[in-house]
């Protein structure tokens, strides 16, 4: 083929040497390498000159095959300036760049300085931080929390509860005799009355205005160089920059990031990242409803925000000191800026938010029967009557504790119970801080748990369980202490 | 060799009852189910958006890199042929540096495929060939798709996707999967890598039949 590459001459040589190696081991039928593998032979003696990991390992059930090739790789090496890897990439990036130019010409020169300046904008930090706080605070802030959070759910709530639910328990009250049976559909934890309405009143509004943000942001380009510029941030406190990805796309689900916590090269890193990702990066929904829950108080925001980000810097710093180990090179495709296309963006969102509805609807409910259960059998007052002194005890009202337990099940579920107490005006700032950042650090939803159990193992998974528990209602009690001594009140 | 078993063992364990009278009442406007193909290339250069293009079935696609970490499987109709589609996850090079590179390696060195198309972006040609030099190494079919030819064209890069055809000696096709430009000419490549054409098989089918 007149394509392939002629790389340095000892390498050609090594390669031949191999090819009749893996020939004469298919012939003699001890295609031990050869079997598995349809790729061609000069690909895999380029494989195992590379020491690719897989192919070593197989190689290494042979101990004189290993050695074997082991020589000959030394004796190649001895004959190169570069390592032999290097060298190899190096004849590739050769003949790459050979051809780009033989065929590719530029047509008019380099301009479009519009873009570049923009680029350079975003990820310088002296003009970068600015632009990230003007994206958070229209995009995030006014958008998502103002007018998601604020407008549509209110329209929506008022809905519910003016037009709905008088409705629902005026029906279920004249078909149904028993006040039991009618207090699972409707009433104040019934079904319909408050499994449904969190679901489509409180969470979908707020969940739908940021996945429509995150897309914007996410097709225009902006995500990477925002990793970009925070991964000097990351590296100050000993993370590998890598572990930005991952973090970002957190803040819109934590269960997909902690599934992209794949990328991350070593085991070490993607422990720290999966343990971040579980304590103190708030999801879409989370995200949504305290900024709902803080928005008409702005200094109980920023307390919370900076709260925030200060554990997540501190835990991060010591989970890699905990874990010596070195980090990766950082190393991200910066895809060009675009103009997002409205359509694509539409798709996007829509798609995101039938498939998380379809995920929280089940669980509201099933979460509104287990109440009904745990309040029909008085197991929930036990529950609550147990957790209660921890709520008393972070300056709460006795009656959040439902609300933590709520919490257990998911953290948008009792994120949503918080904004309805908050609605009605029960909830002081300083308690609406403390409850907002145990929230956050609280256990991630089921699904997150799932994922992190098939991804890291049931035993990493509960020691990281067994530490946020404590740590979140520990947190929640220190700030409230803190606002106390310092007289602050949100 | 073991593909095939494989799709021969898929296709028996999953056809129920209710499956196959689908599938019957379905192939009255399917010639014939061949082919299989797969998408490779580095991140984000658009391959989920492709791989929606040709089977319909949505995938998560943003402007990020690193959002595909699972393989993802559809099938694409082509003129009444049914082809396996098979979009992977990012790879920068045979030699995999993370998990989910590995993926998308042990993919392509043990299955086979009619073809494996390398999707590179326009206008980093130049870093994206090396990944096609070890594909055509391999001895795949490699189908090489430039894609985000909209972009390249507002920089004012033109490619010589004639020049590339003849110095690579493989299929080239300048495309841009949003805009739906340069699909017609990758499907048609497509057909024409599939290693059995629908006479074809009823012609090998026939001399079997003979030859028994």
């Amino acid at each position: 083929m007149s394509s392939q590459i002629t790389y340095p001459q000892p390498i050609e040589q090594a390669i031949a040497e191999l090819e009749s190696w893996l020939e004469n081991l298919a012939a003699l039928g001890q295609s031990s390498v050869l079997g598995q593998y349809t790729l061609s032979p000069r690909s895999l003696a380029l494989l195992l000159l590379q020491k690719d990991p897989d192919l070593w390992s197989i190689l290494k059930q042979d101990r004189k095959q290993q050695q074997e090739i082991e020589i000959l790789l030394t004796v190649t090496q001895n004959k190169l300036k570069y390592p032999i890897d290097l060298a190899i990439a190096e004849a590739r990036q050769k003949q790459a760049h050979s051809l780009e130019a033989r065929t590719i010409q530029a047509t008019k020169p380099a301009q479009n300085s519009f873009k570049e300046t923009l680029h350079r904008l975003t990820i310088n930090p002296l003009t970068g931080f600015p632009i990230l706080v003007i994206i958070l605070y229209f995009g995030i802030y006014k958008f998502v929390g103002e007018f998601g959070a604020g407008e549509l759910v209110d329209r929506i709530e008022g809905f519910f509860e003016g037009q709905i639910n008088p409705v629902v328990n005026q029906i279920v009250a004249q078909i149904i005799p028993w006040q039991s049976i009618q207090d699972l559909i409707g009433n104040d934890y019934g079904i319909i009355t408050l499994g449904i309405r969190y679901a489509t009143a409180i969470v979908l509004p707020i969940v739908a205005t940021y996945f429509l943000m995150f897309s914007l942001l996410e097709d225009s380009g902006y995500l990477p160089r925002m990793s970009l510029m925070l991964d000097r941030l990351f590296k100050s406190i000993g993370l590998s920059g890598r572990a930005v990805i991952p973090m970002v796309l957190g803040l819109g689900c934590d269960t997909m990031a902690t599934m992209v916590t794949r990328t991350l090269e070593t085991k070490r890193e993607r422990l720290i990242a999966t343990f971040l990702l579980a304590i103190a990066i708030p999801c879409a929904a989370q995200w949504g409803v305290i900024l709902g829950l803080l928005a008409q108080k702005p200094a109980a925001l920023m307390v919370w925000g900076s709260l925030v980000v200060a554990i997540f810097l501190v835990i991060g710093f010591l989970s890699a000191k905990l874990f010596p180990g070195k980090s990766g090179a950082f190393y991200l495709e910066i895809p060009p800026l675009r103009l997002p296309k409205l359509r694509n963006i539409l798709t996007k969102t829509w798609i995101r938010m039938k498939w998380y509805f379809w995920e929280i609807l089940p669980l509201f409910i099933w979460a509104s029967v287990f109440i009904w259960l745990g309040k029909l059998t008085g197991i929930f007052d036990l529950i609550v009557r147990a957790i209660e002194p921890f709520t008393v005890a972070m300056g709460m009202p006795a009656a959040t504790a439902p609300v933590f337990l709520y919490g257990f099940f998911r953290r948008d579920y009792g994120a949503a119970g918080l904004f309805d107490m908050q609605q009605q005006g029960s909830l002081t700032g300083n308690q609406l801080v403390v409850a907002a950042i145990v929230l956050t650090l609280f256990l991630p939803c089921i699904a997150q748990l799932q994922i992190m159990i098939k991804e890291r193992g049931l035993k990493t998974t509960t020691a990281m369980i067994a530490f946020i528990i404590p740590f979140a209602f520990g947190m929640g009690y220190c700030v409230n202490l803190g606002l106390n001594i310092l007289g602050v009140s949100l | 060799m073991n593909c095939h078993q494989c799709q021969q063992n898929c296709d028996i364990e999953k056809s129920n009852w209710w499956q196959r009278l689908t599938r019957k009442h379905r192939s009255k406007q399917v010639k014939a189910v061949d082919g299989n193909i797969a998408l490779v290339g580095t991140p984000n250069v658009g391959k989920s958006v492709l791989f929606h293009k040709l089977t319909r079935v949505y995938v998560d696609v943003s402007n990020y890199p690193g959002t595909t970490v699972e393989i993802n499987r559809g099938v694409a109709k082509i003129k009444g042929h049914q082809i396996r589609v098979i979009d992977t996850p990012g790879m920068y090079s045979l030699v995999p540096i993370s998990e989910e590179e590995k993926v998308g390696r042990n993919l392509l060195s043990q299955e086979s495929f009619d073809a494996v198309i390398h999707v590179v972006d326009a206008k980093n040609l130049g870093r994206m060939l090396p990944l096609t030099f070890q594909l055509i190494e391999a001895g795949l079919p490699v189908v090489l798709a430039i894609n985000m030819m909209d972009e390249a064209d507002n920089l004012g890069l033109k490619v010589q996707s004639d020049a590339l055809q003849t110095e690579l000696n493989i299929p080239v096709i300048l495309m841009s999967a949003t805009l739906n430009r340069g699909m017609r000419e990758l499907k048609q490549t497509i057909l024409q890598c599939l290693s059995i054409q629908p006479e074809a098989t009823l012609n090998t089918l026939n001399n079997l039949e003979t030859a028994r």
